[in-house]
């Protein structure tokens, strides 16, 4: 399954970069592609400068946030879990509004803005777990995600009212960003977010065993020798970090953490050997080919990821949600 | 005492969320021997064993495994030597039988090979080898004991703590698990509520009551028509293997204030 996947990556990435509004024709396509000399320099740039790295940004962040979902599903035994509904996006984009808004350019540089989302979702995190536990009692399901959905709203709360008060320049680009949109991603963003999902995937791989264990429950989990709370930091780092640089990004990208671990599993099963590198490629797949469609769809306007993908997201959402009496 | 203790508690203390449940219980279990933790609901059976399983940190006291106390084990070294059969759910979505048995297999060295080899052979002993591919979300809740006991049995550690094992299993598979561990001469310390299932397969039993031990020994000695008057409010004898209950259930105001009594 997974050789499949990636041939679909591979013609999806192909389809975002030469597929668009412009009309180019397949000869100057071709040329472009190949570096060639007579290739128009014009049609050169939007290819090479605008689609290019847009695609291997958003097939990045889709398969980061699909790995996040995959790690915080596991961690927390919530089918619901993500970072969309744990409020980290928001967390992440409501520091990331205010400091757009109210700190000079020269903080919000191309790592600036990445660190300060990711504090922003590490502080929604911490919120979230903090409110839904109870001492002496393991976490239930639909409480953590209710504790999400109210920090997710307080942070919303915060990001209009730093909206509202701002310099309407600087609302109008953190608007903008905010909906979630890829357009305008240069290449100067990918090698942090190529770092960041590479050392991700890495320490997720490292610990795929562990978290094969953690399915079974936090009890059975420890009498197999696993440190469930030191996994949870891990996963913690890990998630908060792919949803920071994310969000920094691209804006708050919902629901693909939610709904590709569970096609994941559908396609080969739970094991997270096999889960994470599928489940990553189908992230990536969807969200390229989400993004193309919010390009094409309403050309020459552009669609905001976030409309799009909720719009996609609400028929699987119900029937995971439907599915989670059956978490035992 | 065990004449050869493989694991001895030392004045285990332990409280959850400010609660004691366990209090001062001390007690050693022999290597090759089969122990029950018996008791009314809420005893403190299950949160012994969980310390047992290292769910849990004792605020005082101390578990040895030959003579090495816990803390001196890593978390993995420990599982290796002690595992468990334990209560609580999980997120089996995406799971197989097959899956549940060789996750608790991964944890150790085992080449692929053997892992699927001894995965195989644990559900046989279980009755799930025709389930083995099957969406474990599909199992009834004796299937799915009968699966995370194949887990343990694949894994055979050297210490078997066993909290409620004969949950949700009917009578065939009840006796057939606890033969097999029997079978196999490992140690093991077993929670129970069937005193019937206790007096069968137990050498020796500790009668836990309010977090606190109040008898020990062997099952005929410790289940007497007193103790399961005192303790289980019934009024019933152990003949042999079996229970005979001659009076009605007593209520908890007929009951009178635990006996703090060992028996040898």
């Amino acid at each position: 399954m997974l050789p499949l996947s990636v041939v679909a990556l591979f013609l999806a990435m192909a389809a975002g970069i030469l597929w668009g509004t412009a009309e180019i024709s397949w000869s100057e396509r071709l040329a472009i592609l190949m570096r060639s000399e007579d290739a128009p320099r014009g049609l050169s740039l939007i290819i090479w400068q605008w689609r290019v790295p847009r695609v291997l940004a958003v097939g990045m962040i889709g398969a980061g946030l699909t790995l996040a979902g995959v790690l915080m599903q596991t961690a927390l035994r919530n089918p619901m879990a993500d970072p969309y509904l744990m409020g980290l996006s928001s967390g992440a984009s409501a520091a990331a509004v205010g400091a757009i808004i109210w700190f000079p350019a020269s903080i919000t540089t191309t790592l600036g803005l990445p660190l300060i989302a990711f504090l922003g979702a590490a502080s929604a995190f911490l919120l979230t777990i903090g409110l839904s536990t109870r001492r002496g009692r393991s976490l239930d399901p639909l409480v953590v995600i209710l504790a999400g959905v109210a920090v997710s709203l307080m942070f919303q709360a915060l990001t209009a009212f730093f909206l509202y008060v701002g310099d309407p320049h600087a609302t109008r680009n953190a608007m903008g960003w905010l909906m979630g949109t890829a357009a305008g991603t240069d290449w100067q963003e990918l090698p942090l977010l190529f770092a960041v999902l590479l050392v991700s995937l890495a320490l997720a791989l490292f610990t795929t065993s562990k978290l094969d264990a953690t399915l079974l429950g936090d009890e059975r989990a420890l009498s197999l020798g696993v440190h469930v709370g030191r996994m949870r930091v891990l996963v913690f780092l890990i998630t908060v970090a792919l949803t920071g640089v994310a969000v920094a990004v691209a804006g708050i990208v919902g629901f693909i953490g939610l709904i590709l671990p569970h096609m994941g599993r559908l396609l080969v099963g739970a094991r997270h050997r096999v889960l994470i590198p599928q489940a990553m490629v189908l992230g990536a797949v969807t969200l390229i080919l989400v993004d193309l469609a919010c390009r094409v769809v309403l050309a020459p306007e552009e669609l905001p990821l976030g409309v799009l993908l909720a719009l996609l997201a609400a028929p699987p959402f119900i029937y995971i949600l439907r599915g989670m009496s059956r978490v035992r | 005492m065990s004449a050869d203790p493989i694991l001895e508690i030392r004045d285990l203390s332990i409280a959850v969320g400010g609660l004691p449940y366990v209090r001062n219980l001390s007690l050693s279990v022999g290597r090759g021997r089969f122990h029950g933790l018996l008791g009314p609901n809420g005893a403190g059976k299950t949160t012994v064993l969980r310390a047992l399983y290292r769910a849990l940190q004792p605020q005082a006291g101390e578990i040895l495994l030959d003579g090495q106390p816990q803390q001196g084990f890593s978390p993995a070294a420990w599982s290796r030597r002690v595992g468990a059969l334990v209560q609580g759910g999980g997120l089996l979505s995406g799971l197989t039988p097959a899956d549940i048995v060789e996750i608790g297999l991964t944890m150790r060295a085992m080449t692929a090979r053997d892992r699927g080899r001894a995965t195989e052979d644990a559900l046989q002993l279980v009755g799930l080898a025709d389930k083995a591919e099957q969406d474990a979300e599909s199992l009834s809740g004796g299937e799915l004991q009968r699966c995370y006991f194949a887990q343990l049995l694949a894994c055979d550690p050297e210490v078997y703590v066993l909290d409620e094992p004969t949950n949700h299993l009917d009578l065939h598979y009840q006796l057939r698990l606890l033969d097999e561990v029997k079978r196999r001469g490992r140690t093991a310390i077993v929670s129970f509520h069937d005193l019937v299932i206790a007096a069968r397969y137990c050498d020796y039993v500790h009668l836990m009551c309010d977090g606190a031990l109040v008898a020990e020994g062997e099952p005929a000695a410790v289940l007497t028509r007193d103790v399961l008057c005192r303790y289980y409010r019934v009024d019933g004898v152990l003949e042999g293997h079996s229970l005979r209950l001659e009076g009605p259930v007593l209520d908890d105001r007929s009951a009178p204030a635990p006996l703090m009594h060992v028996a040898e």
